[in-house]
Formats: structure tokens, sequence, C-alpha cells
């Protein structure tokens, strides 16, 4: 897997952070897209929806809580529902079952000469489970026909965001690339870019032997799934080849169409601040008599890979998430420091606390992982100003401040939080409850501030350049004001009661 | 209605004159305030960095401390949002701890919002009914993002707008974090200098040469980071912003930085005292 998005354990996300910070390009277009984006969702559900915009979050976010919290009978619904439908059904505990029931199902195809070639559309649980290079090392030549995964494809790069993963690249590189690997003639232009791409996917979706796709729901009254797009190539992946696959995470089911409403409502508009994605399709069972499209047969894999950990700890509500990426589009953080910073196919925020989490649950279940969970990743809780934006811009209400604080005690629990700080911190609340000696501990810092500082011209205050200890991040690269005048309690009891 | 004066260990270190303009504007509003001298930290250091445990007793201390007034009112919207939003959290449901949190919430307030929701002040009648100074300097407002979880994010350029009356700016992409976060500042220092360094640039793209920051920590990251860079820019607090407007507080020369980290210190003062008439 790309270790971009799968990096060895424990993985340090400060080195890349810093990078991500210095890199130009990534500051422009990471922060143009999201700063875009962000503005349309609250312009979109301002005007669609106005006040009511909160009551709608809460139906999502009690509907979704609902399947959650009866998902062994939903998933008993789907089963039965689906292959009434003529669909099969396999679960997965682990990512590698899930691949390993995916090339069992292609090489089965191989034994009639088929399944040398795949084309997939995009799929986070995919990316989770490492099916790309699954395939590809057993030889299945596999197409990414989202737009967006094919040029991070043809470039050996990684998605950085949940829904717009070639958010830090520019069609200048697009054309670059297109070019090189392509053989195409240099254009900026994005028409001609993805006339270019579409000239080159066309005949691979025909020659394909399997078409694989991800679902952004799972309906188990009516055993069938439905995939948001604005490409139409899951139209094209399920129409063409005799096989189909939906990978699809077990968190994904909700009663049925019944409940899909509001989802749909929320989804586009939080994601890319359109009203629906173009292309909204459902999956039914395979092709019937009579019917002249779709595939022979339809199988949905229905992927584990530590969710049912997940769904039995605290942190269970991050399983409601639908991903919307509206969390990343509205983080400082994600901003500044892009996807890859967070060593995960889920970056940003809902990434940060999801990330450690998933790799906890499966218990190093993948080759890759140790099941360490927090220990792996002991940078994501703290990689937050916990401004709660992303919070706010949740259409599902995962508090996920919340859920970094739940983090960042257990990071201290395990000793895995830098020591100085945890003694600073307990000192801190030491004095703290010695009011006496607090408020001689705040007269010291003005103290030293006065003996040390630089005066200022204009007021009474005094610029500290350099502090020790756990502060000397704060001076690398601003100063302390302090006052050093008069203290406010002084003041206070000077001027006397009135 | 007697009514405490949450002053913030943060604000005592680093901006006495704003506690001293929350007086003022209180007293303006007709307030008498009281100050309990036991009061120290509220404990959001140590909830935001995993010892919920040693924030439960400094939540503890602050209910003991609060218990006798009716109203705490506080000029840091973030250690507002800790008690009124995070101290819950802390204890069990139902127990008598929880019970003393959820009525010291009950009664906290932002300054801010103390005014407008609890006095229900109307800005432009408070300047009406003061003395309040011809202009002042051009000035644009940054909320604290802690200001979301007490639903009064937005919430303070508005009023100042009226009860200033004079040049207030808007401050573009204003919902974005400025960087600051406590501990976050010193963990990802590059991560939380780039967000200050883009709100700067905001701040400069307006023209305003006084930022109004609501809350301590945003104050000093941003005014420290400003001062580093050798950015002439005056940071106060909305109590500041009212209480020199209203005419309750001499407003603080606004000279150009004495050049930042290697500038030459200078130790004579010429700016106005502090503390207005008292």
């Amino acid at each position: 897997m790309n270790p971009l998005i799968a990096p060895a354990l424990p993985f340090d996300m400060k080195p890349r952070a810093r990078e991500a910070v210095r890199d130009l390009k990534l500051q422009q277009f990471v922060g143009n897209a999201t700063h875009l984006k962000d503005t349309q969702r609250g312009g979109i559900f301002d005007r669609d929806f106005g006040a009511e915009y909160d009551a709608l979050r809460t139906v999502a976010r009690d509907t979704k809580q609902y399947a959650l919290d009866h998902l062994d009978e939903l998933l008993e619904r789907f089963i039965a529902n689906a292959e009434k439908s003529g669909a099969t059904v396999h679960a997965a505990t682990t990512g590698r079952e899930a691949c390993d029931i995916a090339l069992s199902i292609a090489r089965a195809h191989q034994a009639h000469g088929r399944a040398q070639s795949c084309v997939k559309s995009k799929s986070m649980v995919t990316e989770e489970i490492g099916l790309l290079p699954a395939f590809e090392a057993a030889g299945i030549k596999t197409l990414e026909t989202d737009l967006g995964e094919f040029i991070l494809q043809i470039d050996g790069d990684a998605p950085s965001h949940i829904v717009t993963p070639m958010i830090h690249k520019d069609r200048v590189a697009t054309a670059k690339s297109f070019v090189r690997e392509l053989g195409a003639r240099y254009t900026e232009d994005p028409t001609e870019l993805t006339m270019i791409a579409r000239a080159h996917m066309r005949g691979l979706y025909r020659a394909a032997d399997i078409g694989v796709s991800g679902a952004n729901f799972l309906l188990a009254d009516e055993g069938s799934a439905v995939i948001c797009t604005n490409e139409g190539n899951f139209d094209l992946s399920v129409g063409g080849p005799p096989v189909h696959i939906v990978f699809v995470g077990i968190e994904k089911l909700i009663r049925g169409a019944r409940d899909l409403a509001p989802f749909l409502k929320l989804l586009a508009r939080s994601g890319t601040a359109q009203p629906l994605t173009i292309y909204t399709s459902f999956v039914c069972g395979p092709r019937r008599a009579g019917e002249h499209g779709g595939p022979k047969e339809l199988h949905f894999v229905l992927v584990d890979a530590g969710r049912v950990g997940v769904l039995a700890s605290e942190k269970r509500d991050l399983l409601r998430c639908i991903r919307c990426g509206a969390c990343l589009n509205a983080c400082p953080v994600y901003r500044k420091v892009g996807g890859h910073s967070y060593g995960s196919m889920y970056a940003g925020p809902i990434g940060a606390v999801l990330t450690p989490e998933l790799e906890r649950a499966q218990g190093g279940a993948n080759a890759s992982q140790s099941g360490a969970g927090l220990a792996n990743y002991p940078d994501l809780p703290r990689a937050s100003s916990l401004c709660g934006a992303c919070y706010e811009a949740c259409p599902v209400k995962i508090d996920i401040p919340k859920f970094l604080l739940h983090d960042r005690t257990r990071l201290r629990e395990r000793g895995l939080s830098p020591k100085s700080e945890g003694a600073t911190l307990a000192l801190w609340r030491w004095l703290a409850e010695r009011p006496t000696l607090f408020r001689m501990a705040i007269g010291a810092v003005r103290l030293h501030a006065r003996m040390l500082g630089q005066k200022d011209s204009r007021d009474e205050r005094a610029w500290l350049t350099r502090v020790p200890g756990p502060g000397a991040g704060w001076t690398q690269s601003r100063d302390l004001g302090v006052a050093t005048g008069e203290s406010f309690r002084e003041w206070f009891s000077k001027r006397g009661s009135r | 209605m007697r009514v405490a004066l949450f002053t913030t260990c943060l604000a005592e270190a680093l901006a006495p004159r704003a506690l001293k303009a929350t007086v003022l504007v209180l007293e303006h509003c007709g307030v008498t305030v009281e100050l309990p001298t036991a009061q120290t930290c509220c404990g959001q250091p140590m909830l935001s960095n995993g010892l919920p445990g040693d924030a439960a007793l400094l939540a503890r201390r602050m209910t003991e401390v609060f218990a006798p007034y009716d109203a705490v009112v506080t000029p840091s919207g973030s250690c507002c949002s800790v008690v009124r939003e995070k101290y819950a959290g802390l204890f069990a449901d139902g127990s008598r701890d929880r019970a003393a949190v959820d009525a010291l919430a009950a009664k906290t307030f932002e300054l801010i919002e103390f005014l407008e929701t609890k006095l229900g002040i109307d800005p432009a009648t408070l300047r009406a009914k003061s003395s309040p100074r011809a202009s002042t300097a051009p000035l644009t407002c940054h909320d604290a993002c802690h200001l979301r979880g007490i639903h009064r994010h937005g919430c303070t350029e508005p009023f100042l707008r009226s009860a200033c009356g004079g040049d207030v700016r808007e401050l573009p992409d204003m919902t974005q974090c400025c960087g600051f976060g406590g501990m976050f500042s010193t963990q990802f220092p590059e991560v939380s200098t780039a967000l200050g360094e883009e709100k700067l640039a905001h701040v400069a793209s307006t023209g305003a040469t006084t930022l109004v920051a609501s809350d301590t920590g945003c104050a000093a990251h941003l005014a420290g980071l400003a001062h580093r860079k050798g950015v002439a820019l005056r940071v106060i607090s909305p109590a500041e912003a009212l209480a020199e407007s209203l005419g309750l507080m001499e407003v603080q020369e606004s000279g150009a930085p004495n050049g930042g980290k290697h500038g030459a210190p200078n130790g004579e003062k010429h700016g106005a005292p502090n503390g207005g008439k008292a």
C-alpha cells in the first residue's frame, strides 16, 4: 500500500505537517479549495433549509444512530433481501479476508479465461483494505475510473481528501501526467483533460472482466446499495463487466429507502455544495432475464475491518460518518497540513479520531498494523486547536472535539504524552488549589517578564523572546507579551468598592 | 443580583487591562462587581490535555468559589465555554458535583453575552447613554472559536459596531481559527504560526490598526506573532474596545512596535496609564 496513506507505524505526523506548511502549492490548492467548499456548503444549507438545517441534522444523526444500534438485525434483513434479489453476500472480518473474497471471485472467472482486468469506481473502504495492491499482485489490471483517483493512480500518488482525492494537485500537474503516461498532447483545459481521460477509459470499461465499487448506503429493506457519484463512472463500471463487486463497510446500513431522504439531502450539500450528486445509483441484484445491461453476477462484500470493535467502544458515534468530507473542508489544521500529514486514507478531523480507533479495533489483523491504536498515532489527537468547526460542519453531529479530548486522556493514561508537559500541568493544578501560591506564581511570571523582557514603548507590557520548557514552542515564532504594571487585583482593591 | 468577576488566570497574568475594562463596563451598566479572591484556574489546560481528573478538582473549586453569586461574568469566551460546555462531562449524572457544575454553568456568561442577553442592553442605547469618544482608530474583530460552543460565535462584532459607533471593519474569513489552540500552539508551532499569519494577513487587509480578540489566549498568540514580525497592531479585548469607545478608559497610544525580537529594549514608557478613571 502507498506509504502516504499506510505509513510505517508508529506514525510521526510532525515532519509531514512541517513540510506541508512550507509547501506553497499545497497551501494554495488545499487552502483555496477547502475555503471555497466550506463557504458554499454554508450557503446552500442557508438557502435550502435555513433555520431547519439543524433539525435535518438531528434527524440524520438519530436515523444513523438507530441503524447502528440495530446493526445485527439490519444486517440479517439486508442479507436476506439481497440474496432474494439474486446477489451473493459475503462477510469479511478483516481487510485481508475482503481482498481474498474478491480474489476468489476473480479466480473463478480466471478458470474461464477471464478476470484479467478490473474497472473500479471510487471507494474509501477499498483504500482501507488495500484492494488495488492485492489485485495488482494477483495480475488483475485495475483502473481507477474516478478522474481524481485515476490521476493519482498514474502518478503513484495517494488520495488526500475523502471526497476530492486530488485536492493537493492542480490541472498543470494533471496535464504533465497525461503527456507522460498517456502520450496525450499538453493541455491545461479541464474539458480537454477530461476528454483525454474519457477516451482512455472507455475501451477499458468495455474490456473489463470485473467492476468494483463502494457504496454510500446499504438499504436493509430493499437489499440494495446506493452509490453517489458525479462522473457516472460507477454506472459504467456496473453496466459493462459481467461481474460486479460492491465493497462496503457494515456501518453504511440504514433501514431502507424510507430513511434515505435526509442523507441524500445532506451528503452532497455537505461535501460539494450540490443539491444532489449528479448520479444517485441504486444497485439491486444482478441482471434479470430480459434486461440488457448490468452484471451477470453481483457480489456484496460486507467489511468489518474493525467496525464491530468501534461499535463496542466509547467511540461508536464515529460510525455515523457518511464520508462527506465537510469536516476536512472546515478544519483550519487540515487546510494547513493537507491530507497526507494524517498518514491515513481518512484525513482531517474525522480521520484523526477514526484512524487510531479502526487500527486498534482490528487488533493487528493486517500485516502492516499492530493493533496498538493510539500508540501508533500519538500525534493525531493533538493535531487540533479544538476550534469546533468540524462539529459545526458535521451533518450527522459527530462531536469530534469530544473524541479528540477522549483520545488525549487515553494518551496521557498510557504515558504517550510528553512528560514535561504533564509535569507542568500537574504543578499548575497543584498551585491552582492554593490561591495564595497561585497568585505568587502569576506574580513571578510578571516579575520574570519585568526583569528579562523587552519593554514596550506603548504600554506596561514586557515581551519575552525566549521561554523555557514546554513554552519553547511558543517563542520559536512568537514573543510573549506580559503585563508588568499594576496587577488587576491591586487596582481593584485600591479603588475600593463603589 | 450579586455579580462576580471570573478573571481567568491567563488574563490576570497577561491582560489585566482587559479585566479592568470589564469592571468599568459592567459598572457603567449599573452592575456592582465583586471579586472572589480565592479563584484561580478553571482547569481548561488540564481538561484539554488529557487530565480530566485534575480538571474536575478545579471545577469543584470553581463551584465553591462562585457559590454565593447570582451571576459569574468573564471576558474570556474560552474559559466561559469550559464552564458551560465541558464541566458537566467531568461528573456522573445525578451526582452532587454534577448538580453544582450545572448550577455554575447556568449563571456563567461571557461579558458581551451577559450585557446582551442577561442585562438586555441594546448596544446603540448604551452608546447614547454614555459620553463616548468622538472617534476611535479603525478596528476589526476576531471571535474566539470556543464561543461556538455557547452559540456566541460572530456576536461580538455586531455588538461592538453599534456600541462603539466608530469604524468597525469586517474581518475576512473570521470563522477560521487563529491557530492558538492552547498547548496546540507549542506542540504544532509551525501549523499554529501559519494560521496566525493568515489571520494577521486578513487583519492587515481590512486596514484596521486595532484587533479585538475575544479571548486572552488568541490575543496573546496574535499579538506575540505581530510583535515578533514587527507588525504595528494593537490587540485588545472586547471589554477594552467598549471601555475605550464609551469614554471609560484612556486609549493607549498606538505607536509603532519597537522592532520585534532584535529591537533595543526601550525602558521609557509614554503610553497613557492603565486604569482609566480609577
